[in-house]
């Protein structure tokens, strides 16, 4: 059953390269929800987090946990009304389609609501690849605004380079930077803007290794630094700093499962505070940092 | 008439590199100057002091750093400062070789002397973040490992050219636990550790330091964090210039002497240094004295004077 399931959202990640990690396992969920047989509804519960843990060992980026708990407390908020089990699931899956078609749109809105932020002739710099900030820079691009991006390399798989080839397509001027340039490029830049993997409760943001010192030099340069982000990413962490981040989260899937010592790893990933980010954007609006911990205790009501 | 000794010149500090690779290619310089100074048939003063201007010309088209450009420069002050004295001119010559000998003699003992100070600065049980290779640094950690002191070492990796990983092994050789980090993982890194210290390729005028890119984010993510960042530099690497921001250290020091011969289009190339503001630099340490970026315009007046 595990293989099915993991089949399953490796199929749907190569059918659309494009599509959130997090989207594609929300969509394997819906599959393994219609296709259950359980007797209970608390049963089913407990098989949608089994499923949850089984994508979270495929795929260890912190959105792919925290939409998963997303859908499920979705789904779950009305179907302890009805008596008959076969109906409680039909309307489970009904909120789960609504769910998938509502976080399907995210990302259109958060780049409704960021492009406008782009003035004409704006110098941006961001950091490695994300598929939410190339949909806000094709916005802009698509609105007539002349930019140019700074792109960092982003080692150690070199991501920043397909973000650059993707602006490329869009014919959008675009330099590649070292990632020990980002200090020295940003007197020459308007604005950042990255992408997020998590938003934690604090309002900070869990991004790419890289995303911290670009933060902190934003800061020294008094430069605004916006992030864009779609609500499933909004987890219930709160870490106080860098050592605080769960190492399932730090490291790739694979190595989690193959590696002794992990402090000899590279960690993919860390947690930029609140205090230097500017304004977050997202579908649901845009907001502080300290609006964040709000509209996540919302969500997760 | 002018290729053959250009040729000779070239050569001659090529061969001194190769010789000793764990000398500063200023050193390197300051040898092959003092060898050409030597070897020269110029009847007067001033046609020595203007051909070894020209001698630094073509060592800084071999090798870029701003150390080999500053070094030169102050080698021809200091040895011009008795000159015009004497009647004869080889007797000046002689003079100028002598004052050329004691110059050289001063600044291989500069990095011994920095040693010296900075050691007593990394106390027991320290965690120490630096980047890329330098010399001196290793040289500072080679000084507090002899004193039986136990610290660990994080070392940027420092891309393009990855030097990070050779100084990496130089501290295995020294039995320091060392672990190289990505150059996006200062801010991550940082809060880890104790205090930093770099080496420095050039000291300007306002006490900032030019050095292998990706020392100014580390300077700033040092500000944050409230960590001491520390500065090992022989005085020769003082040089007269004044950087109002990055864009403003000329481009001659910021690119490879090959790149700058061969490329067109020098946006394209990444740099290879950055410019430290004086402001995120707590302490240099330099063989005329532990300073404070203040004192260092001070110290560098005295020494052009």
């Amino acid at each position: 059953r595990e293989k099915q399931l993991v089949e399953y959202f490796r199929a749907q990640m190569r059918k659309d390269p494009d599509m959130a990690s997090a989207v594609a396992a929300i969509r394997t969920l819906l599959e393994f929800l219609k296709r259950d047989k359980g007797e209970t509804i608390l049963g089913l519960r407990e098989s949608l987090k089994w499923a949850t843990d089984c994508l979270t060992g495929e795929d260890s980026s912190v959105a792919v946990s925290s939409g998963g708990e997303l859908f499920l407390r979705f789904i779950s908020l009305t179907s302890l009304e009805h008596q008959d089990l076969s109906r409680c699931k039909k309307v489970m899956e009904e909120r789960g389609e609504l769910f998938l078609e509502k976080i399907s749109m995210s990302r259109t809105k958060v780049a409704k609501l960021c492009h406008t932020f782009i003035k004409d002739g704006a110098k941006i710099l961001t950091h490695s690849y994300s598929r939410v900030v190339l949909r806000v820079l094709e916005k802009a691009a698509a609105e007539k605004k002349r930019f140019s991006v700074y792109v960092t390399e982003s080692q150690p798989d070199s991501a920043g380079r397909q973000m650059a080839e993707a602006l490329r397509k869009l014919n959008v001027p675009v330099t590649v930077v070292l990632d020990a340039a980002v200090g020295y490029v940003l007197e020459k830049v308007d604005l950042v803007i990255v992408g997020a993997e998590g938003v934690v409760e604090s309002g900070g943001i869990i991004n790419k290794i890289g995303t911290y010192q670009m933060a902190v030099c934003s800061k020294a340069h008094n430069k605004p630094f916006y992030v864009v982000a779609e609500s499933f990413k909004f987890v219930r962490l709160y870490p106080l700093n860098q050592q605080d981040v769960p190492d399932k989260f730090k490291y790739k899937a694979d190595t989690l499962k193959t590696v002794q010592n992990l402090s000899e790893e590279h960690p993919m990933i860390d947690y930029t505070p609140p205090s230097l980010i500017t304004l977050l954007f997202t579908d649901l609006g845009v907001l502080t940092p300290s609006a964040v911990s709000d509209e996540l205790i919302k969500l997760y009501l």
